[in-house]
């Protein structure tokens, strides 16, 4: 499908290098590919298996003939689409798979109009088998479709495994914390807004300042934090609860993927989809969001991106069931509370950071 | 009807009026040679550049369509980022409140006053700066003055570094001197203890002098190869000590490319990202961690304002140096460069204080630059249990299975290639000819290389947004069409973009060795401008040409952010994005096995520029 047509090449400047082109404003049909666009990690696995769009598409199109899934995945994430909306520049993609809380904040204040449409949930049977605390769009627009719960993760050999907040100021735990940078890093800012919970919106400042005196270090991306963390360099990281999965499949010694569930909670951070408020396949990818939901595509998406399912009846594997592990408690800000709030506080706890 | 006879008759007049109109063309070309390259850098230059950082930097001056300078004023005035200047800004004419702030502070015993986000920013910069000419220059020297097996090699892959994704530099420096790395176990074994230099300015410096010394190195050894040795010699004859020689005759010549060096190094550090965070952490966290918070939120107006200050600063530095640069050309003798000294002439030798302190730089370069490029690739080559090939045997599987929206690396290299033939083919010609009307041209000349200097001053991440923004949203026109500039071939306009200044700072100062009478005889004879710049000036200047051309090859291999942004999700991937994309799931290697290839690649291309430059 290519619905913005090139009806001309204008010649590049001086005769080279340059070429650009005049999109017209748009024809569209509805021809049976459903253009999904979604996260890197989504659609490039490094394992021995596979990624879960490989599967997700090789098991939709063999379930409805002459239905195309075509991936996409930009480099800004959500935002690209949230200001292509802005700009009024219209884009090929019909679903967005991967979005935040935050995210979804940021396009409903960036953008007149909802980004997303609004769901027919009556005709997606499988909706109905997810988890609602995992639910964060006030609307309804998004249906979650997995969920990461953040936590430590830490070497029981260099230390004993923290179980409050308040332990991490003392000296057993001096320079021994690496997270990430709550401005760039979804489970840096999960771990900002737990402490948020933990001490509220008076306190938390303190707390970190606590924090940064026993020495936690605040790295940019979990990339940056874990392969520090898997270097040495320190005993402890916020992480994900589902880390002894990949410990397993990597026959790692588990004594250095230990979970801390501080406070006995784990962060949730639920991953929603949605359909773009100008698609035309809004049939099609209401069949697709069913599928995404349905036990078998449930259990696959959590085995291959290593997150819970969002659904109470997921076809979980074994393997799946002994080493992911769902925290005690939960801990999740919805909408409404981070609506307005989000960006104070993160600027405010990166300025108390770096300042 | 025409008869046959006609048609020739006629076809042969229209031969004569072709092959006339294809010399006069050529001679047309061949006198506007000139003006038509510099057109093309000017064009490539708005649209790529000045298009892009328009269209946001508009941003921090325009408050609902009006214009303001509150953007701007907010970032002034804010204690957080200007730190004891915030005052001075709020209110610059209250002088009286100022001195007695002054006085104030000298009667507090002249504590250190900090000057924020922007302070911090510029002062780790100079650090960088400092350990970049630091570390770089001896390798110049050794490079330029001493003979030895490898040495064309070792010359040739000097900008290596410079192409090197921040997440590879930063699993290389973090394997090489965590705790139980390389490093300390090196230092364990002369008896000294684990150091402990992870998350600390001192790594961030360290890293930012991996990226740039080389670049200090790079130009110095240029400038110090064109050293004339007779002006050396006569200095000698009349009686000049070697310390006074090389002062008074050396240095001098020496001097503008290491400025050079310092300057672009001092620019690029100032706008850091994301190493400062892989390595250092929030703490230490620069201008350009805000800027990128920034656009991460959609502020744009808040990234514009910090970016136009950003920008600002680092553009006061630039004009500086190109004023004081603008004297420095046109010394006007064709160099002839003195012999170098074998680095090993005898065992005996070795023990020499000059051949000693030469091995223990060599040391340096072993742990600095060897070191986290060796760590990397050990990285590839190790599992969870030991070494193993899967790395590699995931990027071959990837080639032969991958599906179609994965990225696959095969493509991955031959884009890189691509990019890189055509940035070359653009950026050199264009890069030279600016060189020429900069070490001749007086002001229009300053301009030009002004234009082309600037991108490197602005925000790389806003530069980004531009081209989002500018070129792949495109620019409304009548009747609901966009104008849009993406895929290749404006990818290659980036790079090309980003080149320039590389071109130019190497070839401006060996441009302008060339003795102009040389230059004004071949004209005299009937040359044209073009000509006499093609037959006489290039050859005699071709080792700084040569030198820029390798680093306008570096330059487009390395880029990232313009390159995933005007790819607009095609298949015009190239390798640091192929390297980003691998970064998966708990293992680091796909994306190190993938680095090791982008290495291997940009090594033989940058033997491939010498060996083919050294050959004109």
């Amino acid at each position: 499908m290519k619905r913005r047509q090139y009806l001309a090449t204008v010649g590049g400047a001086a005769g080279i290098g340059l070429s650009g082109c005049i999109a017209s404003p748009g024809s569209s049909g509805d021809d049976g590919t459903l253009t999904v666009a979604t996260y890197d990690s989504f659609l490039e696995s490094q394992g021995e298996l596979d990624a879960p769009g490989a599967w997700i598409k090789e098991q939709f199109e063999s379930e409805h003939d002459d239905v195309e899934i075509e991936w996409t995945n930009p480099d800004s994430g959500l935002n690209h689409y949230v200001q292509r909306a802005g700009e009024g520049v219209e884009f090929d993609a019909d679903v967005y798979l991967g979005v935040n809380v935050d995210d979804l904040i940021r396009a409903d204040e960036q953008l007149d109009d909802s980004l997303f449409q609004d769901l027919d949930r009556g005709t997606i049977g499988n909706a109905d088998s997810v988890k609602s605390e995992l639910e964060f769009d006030p609307e309804e627009r998004l249906l979650p479709y997995d969920t990461g719960y953040i936590s430590l993760v830490y070497d029981e050999g260099e230390v004993s495994g923290p179980e409050t907040f308040d332990q991490l100021l003392e000296p057993a735990y001096e320079g021994t914390l690496l997270a990430q940078n709550a401005q760039q890093s979804d489970p840096g800012q999960a771990f900002l807004l737990w402490t948020i919970d933990r001490y509220g919106e008076d306190g938390y400042l303190d707390y970190w300042r606590d924090l940064q005196d026993n020495g936690v270090r605040i790295l940019g991306s979990w990339w940056d934090s874990y392969s520090a963390y898997s270097e040495g360099e320190r005993p402890m990281v916020v992480s994900y609860s589902t880390d002894q999965v990949y410990a397993n499949r990597d026959g790692l010694d588990m004594s250095r993927h230990q979970l801390g569930f501080l406070e006995d909670q784990g962060y949730a951070n639920p991953e929603g989809m949605g359909i773009f408020a100008d698609s035309d396949n809004s049939e099609l990818a209401h069949d697709f969001f069913d599928f995404v939901l349905s036990p078998e595509a449930q259990g696959q998406i959590a085995t291959l991106n290593v997150q819970f399912p969002a659904t109470t009846d997921a076809d979980l594997n074994e393997e799946f069931d002994q080493y992911a592990h769902e925290p005690p408690e939960t801990v999740f800000y919805g909408y409404d509370e981070l609506r307005g709030n989000l960006d104070g506080w993160v600027e405010d706890w990166a300025r108390e950071i770096a300042g | 009807m025409a008869s046959g006879g006609d048609d020739a008759e006629a076809s042969a007049g229209t031969q004569d009026a072709l092959s006339a109109a294809v010399r006069r063309t050529r001679q047309w070309l061949e006198r506007r040679t000139l003006g038509l390259a510099t057109g093309v850098a000017v064009a490539v230059l708005a649209v790529v550049f000045v298009l892009p950082a328009a269209v946001v930097f508009v941003e921090a001056i325009l408050v609902d369509g009006a214009l303001s300078a509150a953007p701007i004023r907010g970032v002034l005035t804010d204690p957080f980022y200007v730190g004891a200047l915030a005052n001075v800004f709020a209110d610059p004419l209250a002088v009286g409140e100022h001195l007695r702030g002054l006085v104030g502070w000298a009667r507090a015993g002249f504590p250190v006053p900090t000057f924020g986000l922007i302070g911090f920013t510029a002062y780790q910069a100079l650090l960088s700066t400092v350990a970049s000419v630091a570390l770089g220059l001896p390798g110049a020297y050794v490079l330029a003055r001493f003979e030895f097996p490898g040495r064309d090699l070792l010359r040739s892959l000097t900008i290596l570094p410079f192409v090197l994704p921040g997440i590879m530099v930063a699993v290389g420096f973090f394997a090489m001197f965590s705790a139980g790395g390389p490093f300390n176990r090196l230092l364990g074994l002369v008896g000294f203890g684990p150091v402990d230099i992870l998350f600390s300015l001192e790594v961030i410096v360290l890293a930012h002098a991996f990226y740039n010394a080389p670049l200090v190195a790079r130009l110095a050894t240029a400038a110090w190869e064109s050293v004339d040795a007779r002006t050396v010699e006569t200095a000698r004859s009349l009686g000049a000590s070697r310390r006074r020689a090389f002062l008074d005759v050396i240095v001098p010549q020496l001097a503008p490319a290491v400025l050079a060096g310092a300057i672009l190094t001092f620019v690029f550090t100032f706008r850091t990202f994301p190493i400062v965070l892989a390595l250092g952490g929030l703490e230490l966290a620069t201008v350009e961690v805000w800027i990128y918070s920034r656009i991460r939120q959609l502020d744009l107006a808040g990234a514009a304002a910090l970016a136009v200050v950003e920008t600002a600063i680092a553009v006061a530095v630039l004009a500086i140096y190109l004023r004081f640069e603008a004297r420095r050309y046109g010394s006007g003798r064709t160099p002839t460069p003195s012999e170098r000294t074998p680095l090993v002439p005898s065992l005996r030798a070795l023990a020499k204080p000059s051949r000693l302190a030469i091995f223990a730089y060599g040391l340096v370069v072993a742990v600095v630059f060897v070191g986290p490029i060796a760590s990397m690739i050990v990285e590839s080559l190790t599992g969870p249990n030991g070494l193993t090939l899967r790395y590699y045997a995931f990027l071959i599987n990837r080639q032969a299975e991958g599906a179609a929206f994965q990225v696959k690396p095969w493509p991955a290299v031959r884009n890189s290639l691509l990019f890189a033939g055509a940035t070359l083919a653009i950026a050199v010609p264009t890069g030279v000819v600016v060189a020429v009307r900069r070490v001749r041209g007086g002001r229009g000349g300053l301009v030009l290389d002004a234009l082309a200097t600037a991108p490197l001053a602005v925000s790389g991440i806003v530069l980004g947004v531009g081209l989002l923004r500018g070129l792949v949203f495109g620019v409304p026109l009548p009747g609901g069409f966009r104008l849009q500039v993406t895929g290749v071939a404006a990818i290659v306009a980036a790079h090309a973009a980003a080149a320039y200044p590389f071109v130019v700072r190497n070839a401006a100062p060996a441009v302008g060795g060339v003795d102009r009478s040389l230059v004004e005889s071949a004209r005299s004879l009937g040359a044209s401008r073009a000509r006499a710049l093609l037959d006489v000036e290039l050859p005699l200047a071709i080792s700084g040409v040569v030198a820029g051309a390798a680093f306008a090859a570096a330059i487009s291999i390395g880029e990232f952010n313009s390159t995933v942004i005007l790819a607009e999700g095609g298949d015009a991937y190239t390798m640091p994005v192929a390297v980003e994309r691998y970064l998966g799931d708990r293992t680091l290697g796909p994306a190190t096995a993938m680095g090791t290839v982008l290495l291997a690649v940009t090594s033989a291309s940058f033997v491939v520029i010498e060996r083919v430059g050294g050959r004109y």
